[in-house]
């Protein structure tokens, strides 16, 4: 379980948020939203250890993940980043193998049939059998991105963070790769996933964290969420609603024609 | 084996076999192979191995395939205190010793010039080994020219060039600590240079330590410049070319990368010193010579060809 206890996020010296409170459960699918800027990016990057809290604590299975060391934290927490940066000429295997990492210890330097049998299913679960031999570089944005998700998988941790893991896919591919994680939420992995588009937030998430003016605006389940005045002044746009046939709710910006 | 045949005398491979078997050998042959070719051939082996790997290992912690051991500042500042010492006229002897001390510090101040946080900063680090090598080799210069003056300017301008002639057993000796530990912590850093192939932020996010892998592969790659430059003087290209070509024919994996690095360096040295040995004998062509006149146009050609592949 994630626990977040009043905190406070700096960026530059500056307070980006503040006051975050909340939990979320094992098993559990949280998206992250709100406008650009809002610091969606920042608090993912806080639960997986990569940005000190200015104040309040983060913590994992109650263990705050700020004093954890990197190698157990990484046996928790996987994290998915949006950045695309590849130095060497490297094969979608072994970008995926990489996500072995904290299942060695230094001197361990052979790959284990556990960590051949974890790549492969991250691999397959993506579908990107027929690419594992493909040099990272020949791929499409959208295929590495699902390479990244893949190493994400192949860690096996309890934990998946993930900072807009579609924002290069098409509608098909989104809809796949947001299922499997939902799909993962059943094992009792606990997903938390920045993402832009609400209504797939909704359709796709337990629970929706919607951050806007430096604080956490909004944290409920989806239709809750998209039917508050919340998401109007936190996005600072009118908005349409519209009910579908299974009762669920979902948003769009009103457009003046 | 070539490097053992050639030289101020020239040896047939029987007489080499016989002296290393001590078979009935003439005793100035015997002395020839085990007292000056043979600490020799390993000396080369231990340069060439140890600029490959800690150039294989500065161009995977900083992502640059451009960069070569001597940006931690170790050769320059090495340059410096050598070339002054011999102006001031220190006894050969020290030089070495000197050097190596020189060597490591100025490693060190251009590590503290690159810091920021608990880690090092890629750009600083590239900045601040540019700037003070820059620095280094006009006070060197300085030191050049006021030797002319004096009977020392010759000494100078060999150690620059790069030699390993008169180095023994001793120096291999006393630099074999500093090389053990260098070996030690690059193979350490194996899994972290794996990691870090994709990445600063992504490595911390499988768990690597990136301060502390980074302190570890630069303090490694610096005692092996540092030991290099103690045996051989100013050995260049060998640190930035050999991890390109190792590159090439065994991939990225630090796994394969570094050991393919100490075979192809340690060749590659130990060819070059033989040709040095071989092309003027009885002279010497300086090894840093030969090897820039080798080195550019092949490095050119390989680094050409990739981007135009890419």
């Amino acid at each position: 379980m994630i626990g977040l206890e009043s905190v406070a996020l700096d960026v530059g010296g500056r307070r980006l948020l503040d006051g975050i409170d909340g939990s979320i459960a094992s098993g559990e699918f949280v998206a992250i939203v709100g406008p650009n800027g809002a610091g969606k990016t920042t608090l993912l990057r806080a639960i997986a250890g990569l940005h000190p809290p200015a104040a309040g604590r983060i913590t994992v299975d109650g263990r705050d993940v700020s004093t954890m060391a990197p190698l157990r934290r990484a046996l928790a927490i996987a994290m998915v980043t949006s950045d695309d940066v590849l130095f060497e000429a490297l094969r979608v295997r072994d970008v995926a193998a990489i996500g072995r990492f904290p299942h060695h210890r230094w001197w361990q330097w052979r790959e284990r049939p556990e960590d051949d049998d974890a790549v492969s299913s991250a691999l397959h679960s993506l579908g990107l059998d027929a690419f594992a031999e493909r040099f990272v570089w020949t791929l499409s944005t959208g295929e590495r991105q699902r390479v990244w998700i893949a190493a994400g998988l192949a860690q096996a941790t309890p934990v998946l963070l993930l900072d807009e893991p579609t924002s290069h896919l098409d509608l098909r591919v989104a809809h796949e790769i947001l299922s499997l994680l939902r799909a993962q939420t059943r094992t009792g992995k606990t997903v938390a996933c920045v993402m832009h588009d609400v209504n797939d937030a909704a359709a796709y998430a337990d629970r929706i964290a919607l951050l806007g003016d430096g604080r956490l605006a909004a944290f409920d389940v989806p239709d809750r969420v998209l039917a508050s005045d919340v998401l109007e002044q936190t996005y600072g746009v009118a908005m349409q609603r519209l009910t579908l046939p299974d009762g669920t709710t979902r948003v769009f910006a009103a457009v003046d024609r | 084996m070539a490097s053992l045949l050639v030289g101020g005398t020239a040896l047939s491979p029987v007489d080499v076999a016989a002296a290393l078997l001590h078979r009935q050998a003439d005793p100035a042959i015997v002395t020839i192979v085990w007292q000056l070719r043979l600490p020799r051939v390993c000396i080369a082996g231990v340069v060439g191995a140890g600029l490959a790997i800690s150039g294989a290992m500065l161009q995977g912690m900083l992502r640059n395939p451009l960069v070569d051991p001597y940006l931690t500042g170790v050769s320059a500042g090495a340059a410096v205190a050598v070339a002054l010492a011999i102006l001031a006229g220190v006894s050969a002897a020290f030089t070495p010793a000197i050097g190596f001390v020189a060597g490591i510090a100025a490693a060190l101040a251009v590590a503290a010039l690159a810091r920021r946080g608990g880690g090092i900063d890629p750009t600083r680090l590239i900045l601040a080994g540019v700037s003070l090598s820059a620095l280094f080799s006009a006070i060197v210069a300085l030191a050049v020219i006021r030797a002319q003056s004096s009977n020392y300017a010759g000494e100078i301008v060999a150690w620059l060039a790069g030699t390993m002639a008169g180095r023994g057993w001793r120096d291999l000796a006393a630099t074999a600590p500093y090389v053990a530990a260098g070996c030690a912590l690059a193979a350490w850093s194996i899994p972290a240079l794996n990691a870090l192939r994709i990445g600063d932020v992504r490595a911390r996010t499988v768990g690597v330590d990136v301060e502390r892998a980074q302190w570890g592969i630069l303090a490694g790659a610096s005692l092996l410049a540092a030991s290099s430059v103690v045996l051989a003087g100013m050995v260049g290209f060998i640190g930035l070319l050999v991890p390109h070509v190792a590159r090439r024919f065994v991939g990225s994996d630090a796994r394969a990368m570094l050991p393919a690095c100490a075979l192809a360096g340690a060749g590659l040295c130990a060819l070059a010193d033989a040709a040095c040995r071989w092309i003027v004998a009885p002279a010497e062509l300086p090894i840093g010579v030969l090897l820039a006149f080798v080195g550019v146009p092949a490095f050119l050609y390989l680094y050409l060809r990739d981007r135009t592949a890419s």
